[in-house]
């Protein structure tokens, strides 16, 4: 996590949008989705599941990106055993309106829930690194309103919408340093709506890489890694991806790792078995694939997305396996 | 360059730079100047969203530009649109596009539908987190030629092959065409489950929906 020399990659899934539970995980805990998503017990004992079952070598908090955006006033539908929760009404229409929208009050609703469960992780286990996860702010500013017409209004009202990114920058702040407060060991920030491949190199520098570093910066800095997960392609955006402050970055199956590796050299990079492998292919296919994420350059070895809930265990403990053989 | 030269160049280049009021104007001008509205779509808007289009595949522009250069179309559609003459007995290949239940992400599918539309295809959009059934009663009912999904989650991916499963149930596999696309899908994955085409972009897209359907380029017309 610090870049030093470990005897071999660590195998990690945060959570939050790079979920890390699956359907046969539940069966064998007798923990459910979507009831987990709103009970903080229910939250800790799938995460400490995912670490018992030996699929990854943490524990991470939630299971989906949508808490920040419903303790901000959206509606979201919690989704069922194999779908993910997601907004279902947006809140607002313009980022102009942005003053509509109620601050997160990390004392209620989700947030407390996640925020509980982080509590109940530090109090009953040890030696486990604890991910907190947070929707980043581009992604969370497209869940309170229509994303289409926020993206637009990135150029149209640029004024405007700047001062709409500080204003969720400040909410994922304060929920971030709760998380912190309740005892995360790292913090996880997932921007798949804020990629270089629907904004551009310009839009991507001036509005996701900006409003992810403010949010970073503004964490506690004592014994704390951040990552940084950004989907899509990065070849328009490598030079702006350099400069996010975060420990680790972290990229989607269709960055090729060595490409990554030539372009960010003195990064730690995190990634990425294919998550279609992992649900569709078989044990030796998931080892092939993690031999070659280490091969290539990958310092810490996880899923590129979100695994599909159908993902056989074997698969997922395959990553795991190969690694401590090698 | 003719008059009626120089307002097409300003429907196209106001298309390309995002200057949605200017086209609209541009619009208004040219036919009150007694041009036909067919030429003005065509060479003006329709010709600037292609150039659009091929920015996007070069990589000079991002979705968010081909969404403004798509708003500066349709506000010029909506002006020349009435004026198109009736022509009978030309129909429109109809498909019918959406964003498979469980997921919400419409960025590409939009694109997708704008391209499609620019091409001279008549689309139906239901939409997102569109029930898997919707995507196969919405083509009978609507006689669309094509269907397009995409997702960009892997949990979601799935509803592709349960609505390929209902078409072959309701016996409607055979006159359906089924194109995919989004984040985790691929070539791979659209032959595993039966599609009949993957298109990585919304320029791609295109190009696979006439191959499918076996249209030639001359044979289409943004009405």
């Amino acid at each position: 996590m610090e870049g030093k020399e470990a005897d071999r990659p660590a195998c990690i899934c945060p959570g939050g949008m790079m979920n890390m539970v699956t359907e046969e995980l539940m069966e064998e805990v007798k923990v459910y989705l979507p009831e987990a998503h709103t009970d903080a017990r229910k939250m800790a004992e799938l995460a400490k599941a995912v670490y018992a079952r030996g699929c990854f070598e943490n524990y991470g908090v939630p299971f989906c990106m949508t808490v920040e955006a419903e303790e901000m006033g959206a509606i979201v539908d919690m989704g069922t055993r194999i779908y993910e929760p997601h907004v279902v009404k947006y809140v607002i229409n313009s980022v102009s309106e942005f003053e509509k929208l109620s601050p997160v009050d990390v004392k209620k609703g989700r947030a407390k829930v996640v925020l509980d469960a982080i509590r109940i992780l530090k109090e009953e286990t040890e030696d486990v690194p604890i991910v907190g996860n947070l929707t980043g702010p581009v992604s969370t500013a497209g869940s309170v309103m229509e994303p289409v017409v926020f993206y637009k209004e990135l150029r149209k009202k640029n004024k405007e919408a700047h001062a709409y990114m500080e204003f969720i920058t400040d909410q994922l702040t304060a929920f971030g340093r709760a998380q912190i407060a309740a005892g995360a060991d790292v913090i996880a920030i997932s921007d798949p709506s804020g990629t270089g491949e629907i904004l551009g190199p310009k839009y991507f520098e001036e509005f996701a890489v900006t409003y992810i570093n403010r949010l970073l910066d503004s964490l506690q800095k004592e014994k704390m890694g951040t990552i940084v997960h950004i989907c899509g392609q990065m070849s328009p955006v490598y030079r702006e991806v350099d400069g996010i402050h975060s420990n680790v970055l972290s990229f989607d199956s269709v960055v090729p790792m060595k490409e990554a590796r030539e372009h960010l050299k003195s990064r730690v990079l995190m990634g990425n078995v294919s998550t279609y492998a992992l649900e569709f292919a078989d044990q030796e296919k998931v080892k092939t694939l993690t031999r070659g994420c280490v091969k290539n350059g990958s310092d810490i070895i996880s899923p590129a997305c979100g695994l599909g809930m159908k993902s056989p265990l074997a698969n997922v403990q395959a990553i795991l396996a190969c690694l401590k053989e090698v | 360059m003719s008059a009626k030269e120089v307002l097409l160049k300003r429907l196209s280049d106001g298309v390309v730079d995002m200057e949605e009021d200017d086209v609209a104007e541009a619009a208004q001008e040219y036919l009150d100047a007694g041009y036909p509205a067919f030429d003005g779509i065509m060479e003006g808007l329709v010709d600037g969203m292609n150039r659009a289009g091929q920015l996007y595949e070069e990589e000079e522009y991002f979705v968010t530009d081909v969404l403004l250069c798509s708003d500066a179309m349709y506000a010029g559609l909506e002006i020349l649109r009435p004026y198109l003459p009736e022509e009978a007995g030309e129909t429109k290949h109809k498909g019918v596009i959406g964003v498979v239940e469980g997921d919400t992400h419409d960025i590409g599918k939009n694109l997708v539908k704008i391209m499609l539309e620019t091409a001279g295809f008549d689309m139906i959009d239901l939409g997102r987190d569109v029930p898997l059934r919707k995507f196969v009663d919405t083509a009978r009912e609507e006689g669309a030629e094509f269907i397009c999904m995409s997702t960009l989650m892997t949990t979601t991916m799935g509803g592709m092959q349960d609505v390929i499963r209902i078409l072959e149930e309701e016996g409607m596999r055979q006159q359906m065409k089924v194109m995919i696309g989004g984040g985790p899908v691929s070539q791979k994955y659209a032959d595993k489950i039966g599609a009949d085409g993957y298109s990585q972009n919304a320029v791609e897209a295109v190009k696979l929906a006439k191959r499918l359907l076996n249209i030639t380029n001359d044979g289409l017309g943004m009405r």
